[in-house]
C-alpha cells in the first residue's frame, strides 16, 4: 500500500525537480504536463485501492504508526487527491498557453508541481505534524506562484497572503505543541484514541478551537479571509484558478479531518462555533462578491461564500450533513477552477477582467458563453447542475435538525450568488464592448486556443456528469461521511489494531 | 569591500567551513551534525566568500547555479526514499550496508539515510546561497 | 421588433429551424396518443435517478399533466413555426432555438415530474431558459434589467419553494408526489402545514406573477414575440398554477388556502385587468391580460369546489388557446408594420385579412361571445362563483365580473380597433403575413372555435380528467354552450352590455388611469430598484468595511478573533482545570535569565522604530532560544538555530542596509488597541501553556525513539536519527520548503525586470477604491 500512497507525493515532486532542470528549455513544460497525466493515472489506481478495502495506509519509513509517520487515504483523502490531480492537469495544459517563457525560465512548473504534491501530501498524511509540514510546502509555493513576475499589485497580495497565513500555520504549530503536550502523540487515528484518555477535556476543546482559527484561516473562513480576496485576483489566471480549487479547500479538509477524527469530544460547542462562523462566511462572502466589479473578485468573494456551505455541512455534523460537505468540496473545486479558466479566457481576447471593460463575449465568442454559463449556474445552484446537489443536501440537512434561520441563510445566500453571477454575464457576455473590440475565440492562435479551452471544456463536462448523473457521486459522499463520523476503520487500518 | 587581507584569509576559511561542513554532514547520525546544518556551515562559507569577492566570483567558483544544486538535494533525497523500494520497503525506509562489521559491531556503515541526508545538505546550501546570490545581485 | 440585424440566408431557420418544429410536433402526437388511456386512469412510470436521496425521475400522467403537455406541445408545434420565419435569418437563431427547446424540455418535466424534487429541477430548467430567452436582444439594457429581473424575482420563489419541498417530503416521508397527495388529511393536520403552504406559495406566486410580485412578467415583454406568446403567457407562467393546482389534494382545502388564493388571485385578476387598459403597446395589454388570467386561475384554484376547480381548467385551456393567438398576432402586426401602438393602428383587416381573422377568432373567445369557448369558460366562472358560500362568494364573482368586462374592452382595443376603419399610416406599409406565421394564430382560433361547438370533446378529455386529478375524486364533468337561462347568462349579458359601455369611453378612461399611475407613490418597478440598489449598497459597505487593504487591521482582526474566540473557550469550557498550582521552582536562575533575555528582546523589537534595532532585537530572541535548547539538551537544535539567526540578521541587514528608514505610521490610539490584543493574546497562551504542562506528559514516542535509535536506526543522534529515519517525510517536506523559498525568492527578484520591488509599498487601497464607480 505504502507506495501507491506516496505516489501522489512522489511524483510531482520528482517532476518538478526535473521540469525546474530543465526550465529554460521547452522540455520543462512538457516533463510538467507529463508529470500531471502520470500523477492522474496514479491516483485513480490509488483511489482504486481505496474503493476496494474502505482505508489504506502506509507506514512511512517502515515504522509502525504512532512512531513513524502514517499515509492514509479514505474515501475523502482518495477523493480529494484524485480531483487535485484533474484540477493539475487542467491548470498544467492551460499554463501552456498562459504562462510567458520568461516566468517557466524562473521555475514556474517547478513551484506548481511542488503546489500539487503539498496539496496531495495534505490530504492523504495521517500525521499532524506532517500535515504542517506540507502545509508549509504549499505555502511557500503557492507564495512563489503568487509573487511571480513580481508586478507590484502581486507583490502586495503576495505579502499579505504570506504573512496572514504564516500567522495561521504558527497557530496551527503552537496547536499541535500543546496537542502533544496533553496527549504525547502526533498520530491523528492515535490522537482520535488519546483524546478519550485526556481528563482536562476545558483545556482540549479549547486547543480545538485553537485549531479552528488556524485551519479557517486556511479555509478563508469570517472573520479571517482578508488573505483571499487581497491575493487571488493579481497572479496569473492558471495560477489564480488552481489556487481558488484547492488552497482553501485544504483548509476545510483539514477543519473537517479535525474536527470528526480528533476533536468529536464536545461537539455542542465547538461545531456551535462551526456553525455561526459557517453562516458568517456564507454572508459576508456573497456581499462581497456582489460589491466587486472585477471578474476575478468576484470569483474570489464567492470561493468564501461557498467555503461556509461546505464547514456549514461540518458543523450540522449529521450524515447529511457530512455528505454535503464532501460533494460540496468535489464539485467547488471543478467548477470554481474553471470559471478562473474562463475569466483568463476572456482577459484574453476581451482585453480585461474588470467587468466595466469587458463585453460582446456573448455575441463573439458563444462557445465561451456557453462554457460559462455551466459552471457559473452549478455553482449558483442551479439545477441540473452538480452545485444544485450540493446546495440541495447541505440545506436539506439544516432542515432536518430544524434549523430554519440557518437554512433561510443559505438559500439566500445562493439567491445572491446568482445575482453575482449574472452581474458577470450582464456586463461581460451580453452588451457589447465599451471598446468596440469583438472578442472571438478564433482569432487566438488555434495551439493556445486548445490549451486554454481544453480544461474548460473538460471541466464543465464533469460538472455536467456529476449533476446529471448524481447517484454514484452522492452514494460516495455517503460513504465518506459514514467514514467520517465512525472513524473505527480509519483508526484500525492507520494503527493495525482493534482500537 | 575589496581588501587583500580579508579575501586572503576568506579564501582558507571558505575551504575550512566546507570541509568542517561535511565532516558535520558525515557525523551527524550519531553526533551533533547532520545535513541540515552541515548544509548551513557550507552556506556561510561561501556568503563569507561573496563578502570578501563578489557574486560573479563566487558564482564562477561554486561552477554549478545554487538553484540547480538545492534542486538536485531534493531529488536525491527522493532517490533515497525510492531506494527502500528495491527492498520492498516504504518510501525513506533506511537501507543498511555495514562494511567491515565484525560481530555486535556496527562497522562502517553506509545508508540510504546518509544518502538522504547528502540531499538535504544540498538543498540546504543550494537553496541558502540562491537567495544570497539573488539578493546581493539585484539589490 | 426593428429587423436592424445583419440576416444571415436561412430558410425557416435552417436544420434548427426544422428540428425545433418536428420535435414538439411530434411529442404533441405522442401526448395526444396517450389521450384515451390517460383519461380512463392515471399512470405513473419512471426510472430512478439519486435513489441514495429518495429522488426519482418519475412521471406522473393524469389529466391535469396531459392537458399541460398538450398545452406545451401544440402551442409549441405553433410558436417554432412562427419563429422560424420570425427570427429564422437572426444570426443568433440557432441560439434561440436552443433556449427554447431547453425551455419545452423544462417545461414538459416541470408538469410530468411525479416526484418534488424533479419537479423542482425543471422548475428552475425553465427559469433560466426564461432568462436567456427575455434577455435575447442582449445589446439592448433593457433586455438585460428585465432578464435579471424575472430571474431574480422567480429565483427567490424557486428557493423557498425549494425549502418547502424539502419540509414537507421530509413531514410525509417521501419525495414522490403520488405518496404526498394521498397523505392530504395528515398535511392539513400536521403544525407545520402553514408554513409549508406559505413557502409553496412563494414559489407558485412568483412564477405565477400574482400581486404584488407581478412587475416582472410585463417587463418579460422585452422578449422576441413568440418567447411572450409562450413563456410569459401560455405556458411559463402558469408553471406556478399548475402546482397550486397540483399540490391542492394534499395542501388545499384549508381556511388558509382558500382565503389566500381567492384574495391574491382576485387582487391580481382585477388590478391587472385595470393595467391593461392602461397600456398602449398592445403588446404590453396582453401582457396584463395574462396576469389577470394568472389571478383567475388562482383564485378558482383557491375557491376549491367541483364547479370552481372545473371553471379552472377549463378557463386554462381557453386561455392559452386565444392568448398565444393574440400575441402571435401582433407579432404578426408589429413585424409588418413597424409598431404596436393602439394609437397608431388602424384599418387593417383590409391589407391584413387573415391576421384580422384570427385575431377576430381569439377576441371573441377572451370576449366570452358566444359560441366561442371563451362564452363557455366565462359562464362556468360565475356559476363557481355564485356556487360558493358567504362571503367568498361575492367576492369570487365581483372580482371576476369586473374582470370580465375589462376583457370585454381588451378584446376590442387588441382585436377590433387596430383592424376598423380607415388604414392608418404606420412605419411599413402594412401587409399580410406569411403562412407559417398566419398558421399559428389560426390554428389556435380555429380551436377556440371548435371547443365552443363541441365542448363535449374538451370535457370528457381534458377538462373532465383534468378536474379530476385535481379536485382528488371523480365527479361528472358536463360542459355546454346554452345552459338556460339562469344567473350566470344574466352576468354574461351584463358583462357585454358594461363591457360596451366602458369600451366606448376607452381613451378617457387610460388618460385618467394614467394621470393616477403618475400620481401614484406605489411603484413595484421602481420599488424593485430600489431594494436592489439597498443591496449594493450594503454590499458595498460591508465589504469596504471588511476588506480595507491594511494589512495591520487584517492582523489585529485574526489575532483578536483567535483571542476571542480560544480566550471565550477557555474559560466557558474551564480550560483551566483545577486552577493554577504550576511550581517554578525548577527554573534554574541562568533560565531566568535567558528567558528575561528573551523578553527583552521581544519587547523592543515592538517598539523601536529603526529597522536596524528591531531586527538586531529578534536576534537577540531567537539566540535566547537557542541557549534554551541547549540548556534542554537538543544541541543540533540549538546549532541550526544559531546558524538561522545569524544568517538571517545577515541577509537582513543586507536588505535593510539599501531600505528607506522606517517611520512609525500608526496613531497612538491604534498602537493602543493592538497592544492591547498583543497583550491578551500573550496571557492566554500563557495560560494555555501552564494547564498543559499541568496535565501529565505521556511519554510513549520519546520512549520508543530513544530505545529504537541506535539498535534498529542505527544511529545515536536521536534528534538526527528522527530527522533523517524515524521522521524522514518531515525533513522532506522541509527541504522542500527551504528550496522553494529559494526558488520563489529568487524569482521574485529576478521577475520583475527593471523595478526594484519595495514590499512596504501597499496598492492604491483596493476594494473601496476599485469599486467606487460600481455600475451594472
Amino acid at each position: 500500500m505504502s507506495w501507491i500512497l506516496v505516489n501522489p507525493i512522489l511524483i510531482p515532486l520528482v517532476t518538478a525537480v526535473l521540469a525546474y532542470l530543465f526550465r529554460t528549455s521547452p522540455a520543462g513544460r512538457w516533463i510538467s504536463v507529463a508529470g500531471t497525466v502520470v500523477l492522474l493515472f496514479a491516483s485513480l489506481i490509488m483511489m482504486g485501492e481505496v474503493l476496494e478495502h474502505g482505508v489504506i495506509a502506509g507506514q512511512m519509513s517502515n515504522w509502525q504508526a504512532p512512531f513513524g509517520i502514517t499515509l492514509v487515504a479514505d474515501y475523502l483523502g482518495g477523493v480529494m487527491v484524485v480531483i487535485t490531480a484533474i484540477t493539475a492537469m487542467a491548470t498544467v495544459i492551460y499554463t501552456l498557453a498562459e504562462i510567458p517563457e520568461r516566468l517557466e525560465r524562473l521555475g514556474f512548473h517547478a513551484l506548481l508541481q511542488v503546489l500539487v504534491a503539498a496539496v496531495c501530501g495534505a490530504f492523504l498524511t495521517g500525521d499532524l505534524f506532517n500535515l504542517y509540514v506540507w502545509f508549509e510546502v504549499m505555502l511557500i509555493s503557492s507564495f512563489g506562484l503568487l509573487v511571480l513576475g513580481g508586478s507590484k499589485e502581486q507583490l502586495d497580495g503576495g505579502i499579505k497572503y504570506v504573512t496572514l497565513n504564516l500567522v495561521s500555520t504558527i497557530m496551527f504549530l503552537s496547536g499541535i505543541g500543546l496537542l502533544y503536550g496533553i496527549t504525547g502523540t502526533l498520530n491523528m487515528a492515535d490522537l482520535h484514541l488519546a483524546v478519550r484518555e485526556v481528563e482536562n477535556t476545558g483545556l482540549l476543546t479549547t486547543i480545538a478551537v485553537m485549531f479552528m482559527v488556524a485551519f479557517g484561516v486556511k479555509a478563508a473562513l469570517f472573520p479571517l479571509f482578508f488573505w483571499l480576496p487581497a491575493s487571488y485576483h493579481t497572479p496569473p489566471v492558471a495560477v489564480s484558478a488552481i489556487f481558488a480549487g484547492l488552497l482553501t479547500k485544504v483548509g476545510v479538509y483539514a477543519l473537517i479531518r479535525s474536527f470528526t477524527l480528533i476533536f468529536d469530544q464536545d461537539v455542542a460547542f465547538t461545531h456551535t462555533i462551526l456553525l455561526w462562523l459557517a453562516v458568517a462566511t456564507m454572508v459576508t462572502g456573497v456581499l462581497g462578491a456582489a460589491a466587486m466589479n472585477d471578474f476575478r473578485r468576484i470569483l474570489s468573494f464567492h470561493i468564501i461564500s461557498q467555503i461556509g456551505y461546505m464547514v456549514l455541512g461540518l458543523a450540522l455534523f449529521t450524515p447529511l450533513g457530512l455528505v454535503g460537505a464532501v460533494f460540496y468540496l468535489v464539485h467547488h473545486i471543478i467548477v470554481k477552477a474553471n470559471l478562473f479558466f474562463v475569466a483568463g479566457v476572456a482577459k484574453r481576447i476581451g482585453g480585461s477582467t474588470d467587468l466595466s471593460r469587458l463585453g460582446g463575449l456573448y455575441a463573439h465568442a458563444p462557445v465561451l458563453a456557453f462554457l460559462f454559463l455551466i459552471p457559473a449556474f452549478s455553482l449558483a445552484g442551479f439545477p441540473p447542475l452538480s452545485g444544485f446537489w450540493a446546495k440541495y443536501v447541505v440545506v436539506k440537512a439544516a432542515l432536518d435538525l430544524e434549523m430554519w434561520f440557518v437554512a433561510g441563510v443559505s438559500l439566500a445566500v445562493g439567491l445572491l450568488t446568482i445575482y453575482s453571477m449574472t452581474k458577470i454575464w450582464g456586463a461581460a457576455f451580453w452588451p457589447k464592448h465599451p471598446d468596440g473590440i469583438k472578442p472571438r475565440l478564433g482569432d487566438l492562435p488555434a495551439g493556445e486556443r486548445v490549451a486554454l479551452m481544453a480544461p474548460i471544456v473538460g471541466l464543465a463536462v464533469l460538472t455536467c456528469i456529476i449533476g446529471l448523473f448524481p447517484e454514484p457521486f452522492v452514494h460516495f459522499a455517503e460513504t465518506s461521511a459514514e467514514q467520517l463520523l465512525d472513524p473505527t476503520a480509519y483508526v484500525t487500518t492507520v494503527l493495525g489494531v482493534q482500537p | 569591500m575589496q581588501s587583500l587581507i580579508l579575501t586572503t584569509a576568506t579564501r582558507l576559511l571558505v575551504a575550512l567551513l566546507l570541509v568542517f561542513s561535511i565532516y558535520a554532514l558525515l557525523r551527524g547520525h550519531n553526533l551533533p551534525g547532520g545535513g541540515f546544518i552541515g548544509g548551513l556551515i557550507g552556506a556561510t562559507g561561501f556568503i563569507l566568500y561573496v563578502i570578501a569577492t563578489s557574486v560573479s566570483d563566487a558564482r564562477s567558483a561554486l561552477r554549478a547555479d545554487p538553484a540547480n544544486i538545492a534542486m538536485l538535494g531534493v531529488g536525491i533525497a527522493a532517490f533515497s526514499g525510492i531506494m527502500g523500494a528495491f527492498a520492498g520497503d516504504a518510501f525513506l525506509t533506511g537501507q543498511w550496508l555495514f562494511l567491515f562489521a565484525a560481530e555486535g559491531e556496527k562497522g562502517l556503515p553506509l545508508s540510504s539515510v546518509l544518502v538522504f541526508d547528502v540531499g538535504v545538505y544540498l538543498a540546504v546550501f543550494g537553496g541558502i546561497l540562491t537567495l544570497v546570490f539573488a539578493m546581493e545581485e539585484e539589490i | 421588433m426593428a429587423d436592424d440585424y445583419p440576416k444571415v440566408d436561412r430558410v425557416m431557420g435552417g436544420a434548427s429551424g426544422w428540428f425545433s418544429i418536428a420535435l414538439p410536433a411530434v411529442l404533441f402526437l405522442y401526448f395526444l396518443g396517450l389521450v384515451p388511456q390517460i383519461a380512463e386512469a392515471p399512470q405513473v412510470r419512471g426510472i430512478e435517478w439519486v435513489p441514495s436521496l429518495g429522488i426519482g425521475l418519475s412521471v406522473l400522467l393524469d389529466g391535469l399533466s396531459l392537458t399541460f403537455a398538450l398545452l406545451i406541445t401544440g402551442i409549441g408545434t405553433a410558436v417554432t413555426l412562427y419563429s422560424a420565419r420570425y427570427l429564422g435569418q437572426h444570426p443568433d437563431y440557432p441560439r434561440f432555438v436552443a433556449y427554447l427547446m431547453m425551455f419545452m424540455v423544462g417545461m414538459l418535466g416541470l408538469v410530468l415530474a411525479g416526484n418534488l424534487i424533479s419537479l423542482f429541477v425543471f422548475w428552475e430548467v425553465t427559469t433560466i431558459a426564461s432568462y436567456l430567452l427575455i434577455g435575447f436582444n442582449a445589446d439592448s439594457a433593457k433586455s438585460r434589467r428585465s432578464a435579471l429581473q424575472a430571474l431574480l424575482v422567480t429565483g427567490t420563489g424557486g428557493l423557498i419553494l425549494l425549502a418547502g419541498m424539502i419540509v414537507l417530503g421530509t413531514v410525509a416521508g417521501s419525495f414522490e408526489l403520488v405518496d404526498i397527495l394521498s397523505q392530504g388529511d395528515m398535511l392539513r393536520e400536521h403544525p407545520w402545514y402553514l408554513a409549508i403552504l406559505l413557502l409553496f406559495l412563494a414559489g407558485a406566486f412568483t412564477k405565477s406573477a400574482q400581486v404584488p410580485f407581478h412587475f416582472w412578467l410585463p417587463n418579460a415583454m422585452a422578449a422576441p414575440t413568440p418567447v411572450s406568446a409562450y413563456l410569459h403567457s401560455a405556458t411559463m407562467v402558469k408553471g406556478g398554477v399548475y402546482l397550486l393546482a397540483r399540490m391542492n389534494p394534499g395542501l388545499g382545502g384549508t381556511e388558509a388556502w382558500f382565503w389566500i388564493l381567492t384574495l391574491f388571485g382576485g387582487v391580481t385578476a382585477v388590478f391587472a385587468s385595470v393595467m391593461a387598459l392602461r397600456q398602449t403597446d398592445i403588446k404590453q395589454v396582453l401582457a396584463y391580460t395574462t396576469l389577470m388570467a394568472l389571478g383567475t386561475l388562482t383564485m378558482f384554484i383557491g375557491a376549491g369546489t367541483h364547479y370552481a376547480i372545473m371553471a379552472a381548467m377549463l378557463f386554462l385551456v381557453v386561455h392559452s388557446l386565444y392568448k398565444a393567438a393574440l400575441f402571435l398576432m401582433i407579432g404578426i402586426v408589429d413585424h409588418a408594420t413597424g409598431t404596436r401602438e393602439t394609437g397608431v393602428l388602424g384599418g387593417l383587416s383590409k391589407a391584413m385579412p387573415l391576421t384580422g381573422l384570427a385575431a377576430a377568432l381569439a377576441a371573441v373567445s377572451m370576449a366570452g361571445i358566444p359560441p366561442m369557448v371563451g362564452f363557455i369558460g366565462k359562464e362556468f366562472m360565475y356559476k363557481a362563483g355564485l356556487g360558493l358560500g358567504g362571503f367568498g362568494a361575492i367576492w369570487v364573482t365581483v372580482m371576476i365580473f369586473a374582470a370580465s368586462v375589462m376583457m370585454f374592452v381588451v378584446a376590442g382595443i387588441v382585436a377590433w380597433k387596430p383592424f376598423r376603419g380607415e388604414l392608418r399610416e404606420t412605419p411599413h406599409a402594412a401587409h399580410e403575413g406569411p403562412w407559417p406565421m398566419l398558421a399559428g394564430p389560426l390554428g389556435l382560433g380555429a380551436l377556440s372555435l371548435i371547443f365552443g361547438l363541441f365542448p363535449g370533446v374538451l370535457a370528457h378529455y381534458f377538462v373532465g380528467p383534468a378536474t379530476h386529478a385535481v379536485f382528488g375524486e371523480v365527479r361528472e364533468v358536463h360542459l355546454y354552450l346554452w345552459g338556460g337561462i339562469n344567473m350566470a347568462l344574466i352576468l354574461s349579458l351584463l358583462t357585454f352590455l358594461a363591457g360596451w359601455l366602458m369600451y366606448r369611453r376607452h381613451e378617457a378612461i387610460r388618460h385618467r388611469l394614467i394621470r393616477i399611475e403618475q400620481g401614484s407613490r406605489v411603484n413595484f418597478d421602481a420599488g424593485w430598484d430600489r431594494v436592489l440598489d439597498g443591496l449594493k449598497a450594503l454590499a458595498a459597505w460591508q465589504t469596504r468595511l471588511i476588506q480595507t487593504g491594511n494589512l495591520q487591521t487584517y492582523m489585529a482582526v485574526i489575532f483578536a478573533s483567535f483571542t476571542v474566540l480560544v480566550g471565550t473557550t477557555f474559560l466557558l469550557r474551564g480550560g483551566m482545570g483545577s486552577g493554577i498550582n504550576y511550581e517554578a521552582d525548577g527554573v534554574h536562575p541562568i533560565q531566568w535569565t535567558v528567558l528575561a533575555l528573551i523578553a527583552m528582546g521581544a519587547i523592543l523589537a515592538t517598539i523601536t522604530s529603526s529597522r536596524m534595532t528591531a531586527v538586531a532585537a529578534l536576534g537577540v530572541v531567537g539566540i535566547g532560544v537557542a541557549l534554551i535548547f541547549i540548556m534542554f539538551s537538543a544541541p543540533d537544535v540549538a546549532i541550526t538555530q544559531l546558524l538561522v539567526e545569524v544568517l538571517v540578521v545577515v541577509l537582513v541587514a543586507l536588505v535593510m542596509l539599501r531600505l528607506p528608514h522606517l517611520p512609525v505610521r500608526s496613531a497612538s490610539g491604534f498602537r493602543a488597541g493592538h497592544a492591547a490584543i498583543a497583550a491578551a493574546f500573550g496571557i492566554l497562551s500563557t495560560l494555555v501553556m501552564i494547564a498543559v504542562l499541568q496535565t501529565p506528559f505521556d511519554r510513549r514516542l520519546t520512549d520508543f525513539f530513544e530505545i529504537a535509535s541506535w539498535p534498529e536506526a542505527h544511529g545515536r543522534n536521536i534528534v538526527n536519527v528522527i530527522l533523517v529515519d524515524f521522521r524522514a517525510t518531515d525533513t522532506f517536506g522541509e527541504i522542500v520548503v527551504v528550496v522553494m523559498a529559494a526558488v520563489g525568492a529568487y524569482a521574485l527578484l529576478r521577475g520583475a525586470p527593471g523595478a526594484k520591488p519595495t514590499p512596504e509599498d501597499e496598492e492604491p487601497v483596493q476594494v473601496a477604491a476599485a469599486d467606487k464607480g460600481e455600475k451594472v
